[in-house]
This record gives structure tokens, C-alpha cells and sequence, in this order.
């Protein structure tokens, strides 16, 4: 075979070509990515807040890879990946998920929603070693086994009403008698035990304390009893449905207190707008506002972070969302921190941060839930179908309204 | 004393709508033979129709009822004649259980794409007035339920005992061959029937939609329902289902009164597991059971 000159010029122009396409995907695969993983509830019964906690992820990874073009960690720069798979608000599914992405060498993970879920995906990862911050767990029995390589955005479920207890105490005696419902699930029922212990040594009478199972749909019993015997306070440590549910009931048979406080619900706008003028006066855990002035290593400021977030997003923020996204950003900080992206050095950076974030400051306790008082609840109300801070005094945007008028006279 | 009548109020208004939900379920089970796992779907498809129509013309759920109604008659007309009836003729009965459950998996997440995954409630606000006598406070939403149950349920009975249509579904559950050799057109009675099960679902699902809080996931329980109710009352019959949702209804209440909020559910599946052992054709029997 006679191989001619412009032959020769043809194949080494082709093989320059390959080499240099071949180069700039070499240089394209050179871009290192960290991928954190994990499932949330996108359907199911936990779907509404778990949307949250995701929007919360998501935002945070699409701001590290667009607004600062990745993060630079030693002396490589990284994008961000998320894969997080719908856990269907079922315990089991999620395991399995996360079983899957560890076997797949997923080394960061991110928490579902509801402690139900974070717990048994939390032996998981322990077994595995590999670090997950999460913002959608608080029961005790998350923080009190010993985990090392879980980290939790809230104070453990049994302190997370101190704050709420301390408001109560404040009054002057105007409030003397409580009354709690719960669900026998392993957020709702610790976050009520640690309240009637606080409850207890703030001398406030507790008059009943009512437990439901996992999945109600009628709290009629529940209503009747509190109509016998009405508490000044009501105090319900129940997820967004049963929140809802206890308050159509009150309100569908007349049943007044002065001051009903609800631990999740109020803070998503549909639990609101289904409510709507009944929803006024009721009173949440409010672990953020953003009227709140913190700075932030990334987001530079709670207020630079919501406008953010309303850019990219039409779904309503609440604190699961901010918490979420500070989740994403805590990891970044650790690893900037350790200067590394190994997994056991990440947990020890985790471990050790202190630092403000749009949140509000991150600080873990040896256990790994937030610190009571860095990262405790204030108490928020719904006034004018606005969310207002009413306690403690230092942030409060609005003064405490109580007693609530009668749902009849709404 | 008033305690007792309260929960026993409480749990007579809380049945009626058990019933009605559940009456489909038991119709569709006396009669074709087939779990249909989906049933929770029927309802809260009936649910969010009174919110869609809520939303899109302002109007009240209890106006849009009909409508609803109709639009699941429909929905269940064509689910059966052309899904399960089909499944069920390349298999066997026991296919329509993958099939309905795949359904309602499928369906709970078109619902979770179309109205979002977040609790809904079409509860307009006479939904909040209530009275009180002898100590004993009734909803008055409660007691509108309550009277379109016992209305639709009673309009179930008089036609299948009293119409020709009637007459046919219940020659076509106990002897479906003798039927057919009568000329009598046995698929198109299913889908009849399946129809008539779902616009019934659909009604209770607008009345489940003015009293609770509602989510795609929401389904399951009514499909759990449906069940005890026809576990407790017995298959295929109006007041079978009225029975099972009654007892259903006054056996939660009454738990939750004197034993504790926490063991309705515990105190419902123990009687559910006691009648299957001791009648487990449920108390008025299963309608057509006698004669295949």
C-alpha cells in the first residue's frame, strides 16, 4: 500500500484532533466533585416538611456550584453533587437507599426528615463510618447512642422546649396548668417527656398528658377530655397532620385555651392557608426568621441567603430549609477546615466547628445534636398570618398574644 | 355518664362516613370478587376533586358532590373494564391485587405531582358550627355527614333491591354463568358496579375532605378501613357496610375514651382478628356468599 504525503498530513491532523478532544475531557474529568447522599421523604406522610428539608439542599448545592463556582478545598477546587432518592416517608426504603449509596462509596451524607427515618438511616452510615449532618432528626435516642459521626442541627427533642417552658414561666402566673398530646413516634414523644420534665421543675401543673399512635385520624376522645378539663396551655408535640387534625377539631367543637402551641405544622404555609383566620395566635417553635441578622462564611448574611433562595425557588422557606442548606455549608466549612475530604478528618472538623452561619451559629455538643443554647428554638406566633418572634425578648419582632380569642369569635 | 354519650355520638358520626367510604369496597368485594387496594385512591381522588373544583369555580364541596360523583363513576367504569376486567381474564382474580395496588402507588404520586404532596382540607367555614345539649357537643358538619351518608347508603340499597339494574348486579355475584346465559352482560355489570363502588368512594371522599386533613399518602387508611368495615359488617351489602362503619366508628371512640387515645387502632384490629376467627362472613354475612 503507497501511503501519499497529504495521506500522512490527513492522519496526523486526525490523530492532533483526538489527542487535543481527548485532553480537554481529561481536563474535564480533572473537575472533582463531592457527592453527598442520603433520601428524603417526597412522598408519603412526612412529604410536606421533607420537601423542606430538600429545597433546603438543593439551594445550597446549586449556590456553591453557580455563585462561587465550587468550593475550594486543599488545593483542588470542587462542585457540588446531591443525590438524594425519595424514601417515601418509610423508614425501611430509606436504609436501604442509604445502605446502597454506601456500598456505592458514597462517603457524605445528608439527613431525612423525621426522626423515624434519621434513626435506624443513622446505624447505617455509623456502621460505615461516614459523617452526616442532618436537619430533620431531633429525638434523644439519635444523640444518646454514642454515634460519632452524626451531627444534627437541633438541640436534642427532649431540650428543644426549654425555650417554650422558659416563655411560660415568664408570665407571671398567668399561666398555671398544661396539657400535652403526643404521638408515640421517636421525635414527638421524647420532645414531650423532656417538656413535662421542664414543665415539672418550672412548677406549672401538667393536668394531662395524651398520647396518640403514629397514624390518627380522629382526636375526638382526645378533644372531649380537654373540654372537661381545659389547661391554660395546650401543648401538642405532633407532626404537620396531626397538628392539623387536633386544630380542626378544637375549633369544630368549640374548644378554647388560652394559648395553643403546635411543634411542627404552622411554620409550612399550607398548614395556614387550610387553617386560615383560626390559624392566628397559635404558637410554633421558630428556629429562624429571616429578619434574623447572622453572617455567613458563604451566604454572607441571613439576608443575602433568603433573597437567594426566593431567586431560585417558589416554594415558601421555613427553618428547615436555611437548616438544611447551613447542613451543605457546615460540611464545606469542615472540610476547609481539615483541609481534607476524608471522611474520619471531616467528622473531627465537624466535631470541632464554631462559626456563624445564615442559620443562626452552628455548634454541635459532644452527642452531636445542637447546642441547647447556640442553637435552641425561639418561640414564634402567627399575628396578622405573619410569623412573629416572640420569644426571647432580645429577638422578639412582636409581643406574646394571649389569651387567643375563642375560635367563634374569630 | 356523659362521657359515654359523647363517644358514643362521637362514634355514630364518625361510622356514617367510615361506612360511606368503606361501602364501595364491600360492594366491589361482595360482588366481583376483587381487593381492590386502590379503594383509598377513590376517596381521596374524591377529595381533591372538591378541592379542584373549590379552587378553579369557588365551589362549596358539599354543591360539587354530584359532580364528583359522576366524574368517579366514570373513573371507575373505565379503571375496571379496561384495566382490571383485562388483567383479570390474561390471569386470575388474584392479579387484580398487583394491579389495583400498582395503581394506587402510581396514582398517590400523580397526586403528589399535581397538588403538591402537602396536607389540603376543603373545609368551608359553616364546617365550624356546633351546638351543645345535655352535655354533649355535635359538630354540625358532622351531623350534614352523618344524613348524606344514611341518604347515599339508603339510595345503594333501594337500587340494588328495588331497580331492575339492581337486580341484575345481584343475579351477576351469585350465579355470574346463570346470568350470563340469560343474556345478562356480565363485564358490563362489573364495570357498573366497580363505577358505582368509586362514585360512592368519591361522595365520602368530599365529606372526608371537609371533616380531616388530607396528603396523597392519606389513601392507605381508607383502603384499611374499607377492609375492617367489611371484615366487621360482612361483603356486599348496604347495611353490611352501615353496620361495619358504625361498629368500626363507636369501637374507636369509646378506646380512646376508657382505655386511651393511643389503642383505637390496637382495639379495632383485635376485633377484626376475633370476628375472623369467631364469623368471618362478618354480622349481616356475606350477601351473595350462600350461593356460589
Amino acid at each position: 500500500m503507497i501511503v501519499s504525503r497529504r495521506d500522512t498530513i490527513k492522519a496526523a491532523g486526525a490523530a492532533s484532533a483526538f489527542a487535543l478532544l481527548g485532553a480537554g475531557r481529561a481536563v474535564g474529568q480533572a473537575q472533582k466533585v463531592i457527592t453527598f447522599g442520603g433520601s428524603a421523604p417526597m412522598s408519603g406522610k412526612d412529604s410536606d416538611t421533607g420537601l423542606n428539608v430538600l429545597q433546603g439542599y438543593k439551594v445550597a448545592v446549586q449556590y456553591v456550584n453557580e455563585q462561587l463556582g465550587g468550593v475550594k478545598i486543599g488545593d483542588d477546587t470542587y462542585k457540588l453533587d446531591l443525590q438524594i432518592f425519595d424514601d417515601a416517608s418509610d423508614p425501611q426504603r430509606a436504609t436501604t437507599l442509604v445502605q446502597k449509596q454506601v456500598d456505592g462509596g458514597t462517603d457524605f451524607f445528608l439527613g431525612s426528615f423525621s426522626s423515624a427515618i434519621v434513626l435506624p438511616a443513622a446505624a447505617v452510615t455509623e456502621r460505615a463510618k461516614k459523617p452526616t449532618v442532618q436537619a430533620g432528626g431531633g429525638s434523644d435516642q439519635i444523640f444518646t447512642r454514642h454515634f460519632r459521626y452524626m451531627f444534627g442541627m437541633y438541640p436534642r427533642a427532649s431540650r428543644q422546649l426549654n425555650s417554650l417552658v422558659a416563655m411560660l414561666q415568664s408570665m407571671n402566673g398567668e399561666v398555671k396548668t398544661c396539657s400535652l398530646v403526643t404521638t408515640n413516634d421517636p421525635y414527638s414523644k421524647t420532645q414531650a417527656d423532656g417538656t413535662v420534665e421542664s414543665l415539672k421543675a418550672a412548677g406549672i401543673e401538667i393536668l394531662d398528658v395524651f398520647r396518640l399512635p403514629p397514624t390518627a385520624t380522629d382526636v375526638s376522645g382526645v378533644v372531649n377530655d380537654l373540654r372537661a378539663r381545659t389547661p391554660d396551655v395546650l401543648i401538642c408535640t405532633t407532626h404537620a397532620e396531626d397538628s392539623a387534625l387536633i386544630t380542626q377539631q378544637l375549633i369544630a367543637t368549640g374548644t378554647n385555651v388560652k394559648l395553643l402551641f403546635l411543634a411542627l405544622g404552622p411554620e409550612t404555609p399550607s398548614f395556614r392557608a387550610n387553617l386560615g383566620k383560626y390559624a392566628e395566635g397559635i404558637v410554633f417553635i421558630q428556629y429562624w426568621e429571616p429578619s434574623y441578622k447572622f453572617s455567613d462564611p458563604y451566604f454572607k448574611s441571613t439576608e443575602n441567603y433568603y433573597k437567594y433562595y426566593k431567586s431560585v425557588t417558589d416554594r415558601k422557606e421555613s427553618y428547615q430549609t436555611v437548616a438544611a442548606s447551613v447542613c451543605i455549608t457546615s460540611y464545606i466549612k469542615a472540610m476547609q477546615d481539615a483541609k481534607s475530604v476524608d471522611p474520619e478528618k471531616v467528622r473531627d472538623a465537624l466535631a470541632a466547628l464554631d462559626y456563624e452561619s445564615a442559620y443562626g451559629p452552628v455548634k454541635f455538643t459532644s452527642d452531636g445534636d445542637g447546642d441547647p443554647v447556640l442553637m435552641g428554638a425561639a418561640i414564634g406566633q402567627i399575628q396578622k398570618s405573619g410569623l412573629e418572634v416572640v420569644f426571647p425578648p432580645k429577638i422578639q419582632t412582636a409581643k406574646l398574644i394571649i389569651p387567643n380569642p375563642s375560635w367563634s369569635s374569630r | 355518664m356523659e362521657r359515654l354519650i359523647q363517644s358514643l355520638v362521637d362514634g355514630a358520626l364518625q361510622g356514617s362516613v367510615l361506612s360511606l367510604a368503606a361501602v364501595g369496597f364491600s360492594l366491589i368485594f361482595g360482588v366481583l370478587g376483587v381487593l381492590n387496594l386502590s379503594h383509598g385512591v377513590l376517596v381521596i381522588l374524591g377529595a381533591y376533586l372538591a378541592l379542584a373544583a373549590r379552587r378553579a369555580f369557588g365551589l362549596d364541596p358539599l354543591v360539587a358532590l354530584p359532580g364528583v360523583a359522576l366524574v368517579c363513576f366514570v373513573v371507575g367504569y373505565v379503571y375496571q373494564r379496561f384495566l382490571i376486567s383485562p388483567a383479570i381474564r390474561r390471569s386470575n382474580l388474584l392479579s387484580s391485587l398487583l394491579v389495583t395496588y400498582g395503581v394506587a402507588l402510581v396514582v398517590q404520586n400523580a397526586f403528589a405531582l399535581i397538588f403538591s404532596p402537602d396536607n389540603q382540607s376543603v373545609r368551608p367555614d359553616y364546617a365550624n358550627a356546633y351546638f351543645r345539649a345535655a352535655g354533649v357537643t355535635v359538630n354540625l358538619l358532622q351531623i350534614v355527614a352523618l344524613a348524606a351518608s344514611v341518604a347515599l347508603i339508603g339510595l345503594l340499597a333501594f337500587v340494588l333491591h328495588r331497580l331492575p339494574l339492581g337486580r341484575t348486579i345481584r343475579a351477576t355475584a351469585e350465579q355470574g354463568l346463570a346470568a350470563r346465559l340469560c343474556g345478562v352482560d356480565i363485564d358490563g355489570i362489573y364495570a357498573v358496579t366497580f363505577g358505582l363502588a368509586a362514585a360512592f368512594a368519591g361522595a365520602a371522599g368530599v365529606l372526608i375532605g371537609m371533616l380531616f386533613p388530607f396528603a396523597p399518602s392519606s389513601h392507605d387508611n381508607w383502603t384499611i378501613y374499607g377492609f375492617v368495615v367489611v371484615v366487621l359488617g360482612g361483603a356486599g351489602s348496604a347495611s353490611g357496610a352501615l353496620v361495619g362503619g358504625l361498629l368500626l366508628g363507636i369501637i374507636s371512640t369509646l378506646t380512646s375514651a376508657f382505655i386511651g387515645p393511643a389503642y383505637p387502632n390496637a382495639m379495632v384490629f383485635l376485633v377484626l382478628v376475633l370476628m375472623l376467627l369467631v364469623r368471618p362472613n362478618g354480622l349481616l354475612g356475606n350477601a351473595f356468599g350462600g350461593s356460589r
